[in-house]
């Protein structure tokens, strides 16, 4: 059969998977009622919605790094007169491509769970349709996963960056987006074929269970790979200033064998001239070499997603370890905490929950170690560790929403369970309010060998905890108002992502007041500033819990 | 044939006049049957009659637009909770929470329905042993096979010693060992006088070997109810197989040799 076969196969199947993402009937989910022409074509737009967001965001990216290269004053901040300004050029389109690579393997992570749960290639597979032609679909479809995204860093950067540098300059960052695009799609299905193996097969038990959270720990690291680039933004065109100023080395030997700065270099060639990145015959030699092998690389890449795609959902999901009959025993906990308990060892399993629940504990690690390898004292240590527990509030209940979409696996059974609405939310909003003690237990311990004031930290968590239960009260007490009127709302990048946006806003200014209202009263002493702060977070729980738990709510 | 008990205790299900509607569809008209104390009630219709779309109004999951569902005397709408909590219910497909381990779902089903661990253990051991589950039970759902999963529902919807059962069609995919272990164990169930159980299959012979009572059900619209001798003599069709019967109640026995023929063209 032809491609012209395989595009038509894969329409098909993408509406399917379209169907899947948005309303997950095969997982369990009740999903709206309608005729099913609306609901299909309903999904299909959702999921384009979701593409032009994400492709929205790669585009800013672009637009970004055209006026950093335009403006010239982030040049003259970082890079003093003298020092060869192709570095400098060279740098930022590095920038961008690292953060495109990590942006669109990041969407692949995000998706690749529901692209493997919505089973559309096994419905293929025992039709009467050859094996090439149905390694095609699989390629085609995964690729659709990824078409406006990946158009936009295709197309999107190389105009722009032409319209600011010049048509040749435009073209010459061709083969850098390319390689960029390849080999996150190759990453999206390496980390899809290692959840597959060693994460959604994993039997039961607490041993387990510790090496599970600790596999999903790697689905953070495209997501920290972009947090990281902004933060260390400043240091890279620090050092990258010093090492073009000092002629050829050994470190800018390796830099110009390392992705993507290699393919950076070609536009800034063209851009500023050889001379504008002060090369050595061995500089030559390594780019010229390294380039010929990104390209090859992308190329392969390439081959292999459009090959190995098809196996991902046949993948045999085996047990990881021999089955052994033991004694049977159920344990029975309180229902809310048994809510609680379901959601974190579904989570387990399920790479998009795990990584919302991971990711503000390993911010504010993140953040805490900083503090400790800068070594601040006094007041600045102290005011990172705030601004950190004030960054795992916001994170937790930014992605509190999210959780809610736990209960789409096998909505239909759990609704049939003599379960209150009210445990339900209850278990939830235990959820979050355990990441934010967590998240922000982890930061403040490690500020304490700075700064040894455990009180005064205690109380700083302590006086924001009842903002954190009431913005994620708010925010799950309105989705189960709309689950209730229309179907439970699914939570993904490409499934409905903007229901948790707009239910994360009230959330955030709940979670966001008291913080304010602890920076205006700080001028009076700290004392004051924590009273306000637990006096305004206690009047918003007052106020939101009746609204979630009252009478006609949960 | 079972001979149907004398009822004397509460009624476990009532559908009162019910009717479900999907937009302008009406899946269910005016429903009305009764399961007895002591008794299995067999559901029987062709795909799309109805059945599921009663099952689903009896354990919560679709709102009637008209009737009442009582269970022990409770309506379902006013008192979800409390009916939930005496209802076990076996959905049409395995849909479950593929990411948890059999083990980790029946906890959790167990711990939302208040159970005491100790009790709940046992009862969950011998059911593991009959179905011989124990090597499945530490994997997670998702690897498991479509019988395995359905036994995995059957525990959970017999954990806790509900009075009434509503099984949509609960024998589908089971090996004929667990499909023997499961019919003794229905028949037993209601053995003590006051349970019930709601049974819908579209399987005759094992409505016919199993059920007290069956409601034929056709487009929504219940079209006979009684035992099978009872039916038979309303269709005066002599010692006609259960088959049989649901075919002429349902008006279909012409359409099933017009289509046979046209298959084999016989025409």
């Amino acid at each position: 059969m032809s491609w012209r076969e395989a595009l038509r196969l894969s329409d098909v199947a993408f509406t399917e998977l379209s169907l899947q993402a948005i309303y997950a009937y095969r997982q369990g989910n009740l999903g709206p009622e309608g005729p099913g022409r609306r609901l299909v074509a309903r999904a299909r737009r959702r999921v384009l919605e979701s593409k032009v967001i994400v492709s929205f965001v790669l585009a800013l990216l672009a637009f970004g790094a055209a006026l950093v290269l335009r403006s010239g004053v982030v040049q003259a901040f970082f890079f003093p007169p003298g020092v060869p300004s192709g570095a400098f050029e060279a740098g930022v389109v590095t920038s961008l491509l690292s953060l495109d690579v990590a942006f669109l393997w990041w969407t692949g992570m995000q998706v690749l769970p529901t692209f493997l749960s919505s089973g559309v290639l096994p419905v293929l597979e025992p039709m009467p349709v050859d094996d090439r032609t149905l390694d095609r679909v699989a390629g085609l479809l995964y690729l659709r996963l990824f078409d406006l995204p990946a158009l936009t860093v295709l197309l999107g950067t190389p105009i722009l960056l032409g319209l600011v540098a010049g048509p040749i300059v435009g073209l010459a960052i061709v083969p850098g987006v390319v390689a960029a695009v390849a080999f996150s799609l190759a990453l999206s299905l390496l980390t899809g074929r290692f959840f597959v193996r060693r994460v959604q097969g994993s039997r039961g038990g607490g041993g387990r269970t510790v090496v599970r959270w600790a596999y999903l720990v790697l689905w953070l690291v495209p997501a920290f790979a972009m947090f990281a680039f902004v933060i260390l933004a400043p240091t890279f065109f620090t050092a990258l200033a010093a090492l073009a100023s000092g002629g050829p080395s050994v470190t800018g030997h390796l830099l110009l064998a390392a992705f993507p700065f290699t393919l950076a270099v070609l536009p800034a060639l063209l851009a500023s001239g050889p001379a504008g990145l002060g090369l050595d015959p061995v500089g030559w030699g390594i780019l010229l070499l390294a380039s010929a092998l990104y390209i090859a690389l992308a190329a392969g890449s390439v081959v292999w997603v459009l090959r190995s795609v098809r196996g991902l959902q046949l993948l045999p999901i085996r047990p990881t370890a021999p089955a052994g009959a033991r004694p049977v025993a159920i344990r029975t906990q309180p229902p809310i905490v048994s809510v609680l308990t379901k959601d974190l060892r579904i989570a387990s399993r399920t790479p998009g929950f795990a990584f919302l629940i991971l990711l503000p504990i390993l911010d504010a690690l993140a953040i805490g170690l900083l503090t400790y390898v800068r070594a601040p004292g006094g007041s600045l240590a102290f005011g990172i560790g705030l601004a950190a527990v004030m960054t795992a509030a916001l994170l937790a209940t930014f992605f509190g929403p999210a959780f809610f979409a736990v209960e789409v696996f096998a909505f239909s059974y759990g609704r049939t369970l003599p379960l209150s609405d009210r445990s339900l939310l209850g278990g939830k909003v235990l959820l979050v309010a355990l990441m934010f003690l967590v998240a922000g237990g982890t930061v403040l311990g490690i500020t304490l060998t700075r700064v040894f004031d455990p009180v005064l930290f205690a109380a700083f968590i302590v006086a924001e905890l009842p903002a954190v239960i009431a913005a994620s009260l708010l925010e799950l007490g309105l989705l189960f108002r709309r689950a209730r009127s229309k179907g439970l709302p699914i939570t993904n990048l490409y499934s409905g992502a903007w229901i948790a946006v707009l239910v994360s806003v009230p959330g955030l200014l709940v979670a966001g007041i008291p913080l304010l209202a602890f920076e205006l009263t700080l001028a009076g002493g700290l004392g004051l500033g924590l009273l306000a702060m637990a006096g305004t977070a206690l009047g918003e729980l007052g106020v939101v819990a009746p609204f979630a738990l009252g009478r006609g709510a949960a | 044939m079972v001979v149907a008990p004398a009822p004397s205790a509460p009624v476990p299900l009532a559908l009162e006049g019910l009717s479900v509607a999907y937009g302008e569809h009406r899946a269910v008209d005016r429903l009305s049957i009764e399961v007895r104390p002591g008794e299995i009630y067999g559901l029987l219709g062709s795909n799309g009659a109805g059945k599921t779309s009663t099952i689903k109004s009896i354990v919560g999951l679709v709102r009637p637009v008209g009737g009442r569902v009582l269970v022990f005397g409770r309506d379902v709408v006013g008192h979800p909770l409390e009916t939930k909590q005496r209802i076990g219910y076996v959905p049409e497909t395995s849909l479950l929470y593929d990411a948890l381990t059999p083990r980790e779902f029946l906890e959790f089903v167990a711990s939302v329905r208040h159970l005491e661990p100790v009790a709940a253990s046992e009862r969950c051991q011998s059911y593991v042993t009959a179905f011989r589950l124990e090597a499945e039970f530490e994997e997670p759902i998702l690897t498991l096979s479509n019988g395995t999963r359905q036994k995995v529902l059957l525990i959970a919807a017999l954990l806790h010693e509900p009075p009434l059962l509503v099984l949509d069609e609960p024998l589908n995919s089971l090996d004929p060992r667990s499909v023997r272990i499961m019919k003794e164990l229905l028949a037993a169930y209601v053995g003590g006088g006051d349970r019930g159980i709601l049974f819908s299959t579209h399987t005759m012979e094992v409505a016919e070997q199993l059920c007290h009572r069956v409601g034929i059900l056709d487009r929504g619209v219940l079209r006979g109810e009684g035992t099978i001798p009872a039916l038979r003599e309303k269709v005066k069709a002599g010692d006609a197989t259960l088959e049989d019967l649901f075919l002429r109640l349902t008006e279909e026995g012409e359409g099933v040799r017009a289509a046979v023929d046209s298959l084999t063209g016989r025409r």
